[in-house]
């Protein structure tokens, strides 16, 4: 009973460590200039305002930050997600010779550090004459989710019985039929679990975007939002709350979405033994 | 008209060989059973005739036509996965109704399709279930459903009672038999149980590391086994191997082993002084009377009749006897084995059959007391 509490407790102070920083962002955005740097501070905003929200819609590149980051973020998850799918199977389904081998050099290249990578990969893309585009960004970002995506999509693919795509074969199917009608609908949930890790990462991403990116056009959100509100002068704290607010919208709106996808399907019952 | 021929079918994974020289002619409408222990070939085999493998060199046929770079969806063939293999995502009616869509049959042709087979299997009640809520016996009748919905040429039956329990295996045995008459289809059908392949089998081929050790109908396979491996693999309780060796000439062969020596009848002119085997059926020995001491080692009681297993020295051989006769372990009992019954192998684990063709006499049970087999002392 007593060890039940204490972990009650200690499950709730953990919650709380983690949520306190959120619930300040959101009361932080809230409130007007003047109550933010009063002490004692105000939990709950005495005065509640959206003044921060409109003038960062209004007055700054906010929008056009935000825009990047989506267009970045999907086209780099839709890329990402075909070619691990793909991948995965083809390591999964079909002999050949270094099919193991390949599989760990791909992991490999996950376990280099990203500052090593970041110059040679800024050179190449100058060279190709892709510098300052979002499309660098999508190749940089594709370049070190790829591994990981592949990884993780070939555990789901090889949880995936082979009789299930066998029985397709025999019953009339093509290898790509099969693929589509049996393989993909079980390989949803892992589908899905890549696809979040990877619009995270690609959503979150900050040094390759500061590197590769120096022009207000292509500029994602990240990078955008810290060039636009912090200075060496001054930061505009009730603006950059404001804008943590709406970055983590879509992610919830996500996660929201999604979270079921994530734990459903597995083990479904359709092969005994 | 042969439906299925394999010739000179080989099947190498890198160096190991899974299947080596099939050769292999199943008749139309036959249903044959490939039997053997695990990793003998047989599954190979079969996902071979579905086009799941391809052969490293031969040639395999269904009717006329040579199939070897033919797709398993072109092959007009169905098959029944040991795991069944239905698709979780899909609706037992969707299940059976897959192979349907694959081949562009209308729509309201395959809701008749399926309401026929559905009907068939008494499956109606289950069509929008999905197969992870029904009973492994169901899950079974969905497989065999997806199979026989568009009625093709050849089934292709991979173990498929093998995750059920007895009572439902017994069962399901008995309604593939059934089906079988009714639809008059070729069948292959992969076991490693010997019992579902005799009862159910026109023919078994018997295979053993990777080769064809014997294909002929049930009853030839336990009365003529071509050799020693198949000889011990058919029949329940096993059939008593005892190493020995033959001496003598043609006509009067004896066969001699520590603790026993038999007069070797019918056979054949395969057979030659040295090291051979014996085989001794349970209903070739008779326990109770006869001539040769034995200790009886153990007795179980099925019911119908006891499994009996008594011992020669090192040589232990199991018998069968009525259940009224009580005995206790340990126990010295006099016994005797029928001569005209046994088989004689020639040396080795795969060593042919020595017995004259055909066998002078059925290897009926006999309880016969005359013509006792002697010991050397």
């Amino acid at each position: 009973m007593i060890r039940k509490i204490a972990f009650n407790l200690f499950a709730w102070a953990l919650v709380l460590a983690v949520a306190f920083p959120l619930f300040w962002m959101l009361v932080t955005s809230v409130k007007p200039q003047f109550e933010l740097f009063r002490r004692p501070p105000t939990i709950l905003p005495e005065t509640w305002t959206f003044e921060h929200y409109i003038g960062l819609l209004k007055e700054t590149n906010f929008l056009n930050y935000f825009w990047n980051s989506i267009i970045l973020s999907t086209t780099t998850t839709l890329i990402v997600v075909a070619i691990a799918t793909i991948g995965a199977y083809s390591l999964v389904r079909f002999k050949y010779r270094g099919r193991e081998t390949l599989a760990f050099l791909v992991l490999f290249t996950y376990l280099l550090p990203s500052v090593v990578l970041i110059l040679p990969l800024y050179l190449m893309l100058v060279q190709l004459g892709l510098s300052n585009t979002i499309t660098s960004l999508v190749i940089a970002y594709t370049t070190f989710a790829l591994p990981y995506a592949l990884w993780l999509l070939r555990s789901f693919m090889a949880g995936i019985p082979e009789d299930l795509e066998s029985a397709a074969l025999v019953d009339g199917a093509t290898r790509l039929g099969a693929f589509r009608d049996v393989i993909l609908p079980q390989l949803l949930p892992g589908i899905i679990s890549t696809a979040l890790f990877t619009f995270i990462l690609s959503w979150n991403e900050y040094l390759f975007a500061l590197v590769l990116v120096n022009s207000d056009e292509a500029r994602p959100l990240t990078t955008g939002v810290m060039n636009m509100l912090v200075s060496s002068f001054n930061i505009e704290w009730s603006l950059l709350m404001a804008a943590s607010v709406m970055m983590s919208v879509p992610l919830i709106i996500v996660f929201a979405f999604l979270q079921s996808y994530l734990t459903r399907g597995f083990g479904a019952g359709g092969v005994k033994g | 008209m042969a439906d299925v021929t394999f010739s000179n079918v080989q099947k190498h994974f890198g160096a190991f060989r899974a299947v080596q020289d099939l050769n292999l002619d199943i008749r139309e409408g036959e249903f044959v059973s490939l039997l053997g222990p695990s990793g003998c070939g047989k599954t190979t085999t079969l996902r071979m005739l579905a086009g799941l493998e391809f052969p490293t060199s031969g040639e395999i046929r269904i009717g006329d036509r040579v199939v070897n770079d033919v797709a398993p969806g072109k092959r007009d063939i169905a098959m029944v996965f040991q795991s069944y293999a239905l698709y979780p995502h899909m609706t037992v009616g969707e299940n059976i109704a897959y192979p349907l869509k694959k081949r562009g049959v209308e729509k309201a042709e395959r809701a008749r399709m399926l309401k026929d087979t559905a009907d068939m299997l008494q499956l109606t009640p289950l069509l929008r279930r999905k197969p992870r809520e029904l009973s492994g016996g169901q899950q079974q009748r969905v497989a065999l459903g997806r199979a026989l919905v568009r009625d093709p040429k050849v089934f292709l039956l991979d173990e498929p009672l093998s995750n059920l329990d007895a009572k439902l295996r017994g069962h399901m045995r008995a309604e593939l038999i059934e089906l079988h008459r009714r639809l008059g289809r070729t069948m292959v059908y992969v076991t490693h149980d010997q019992l579902e392949a005799m009862t159910m089998s026109d023919r078994i081929a018997v295979m053993e590391g990777g080769k064809l050790q014997q294909f002929a109908p049930p009853q030839e396979v336990y009365r003529e086994p071509s050799n020693r491996f198949v000889a011990g693999f058919i029949g329940t309780p096993g059939m008593t191997i005892i190493d020995g060796a033959l001496s003598g000439s043609p006509g009067a062969w004896r066969f001699d082993a520590p603790g026993i020596s038999v007069e070797a009848r019918h056979l054949g002119p395969d057979a030659a002084e040295g090291a051979a085997s014996m085989g001794v059926r349970p209903e070739a020995l008779t326990i109770g009377t006869g001539d040769t001491p034995a200790t009886l080692r153990l007795v179980e009681q099925t019911g119908h009749e006891n499994i009996v297993v008594v011992s020669i020295g090192d040589i232990r051989m199991t018998g069968r006897t009525t259940p009224d006769k009580v005995w206790s372990p340990g126990e010295e009992v006099m016994i005797s084995i029928d001569p005209d019954m046994p088989h004689f192998f020639a040396d080795g684990p795969n060593g042919k059959r020595l017995n004259a063709k055909p066998s002078p006499r059925g290897n009926e049970p006999s309880h016969s007391l005359s013509n006792l087999s002697e010991v050397s002392p």
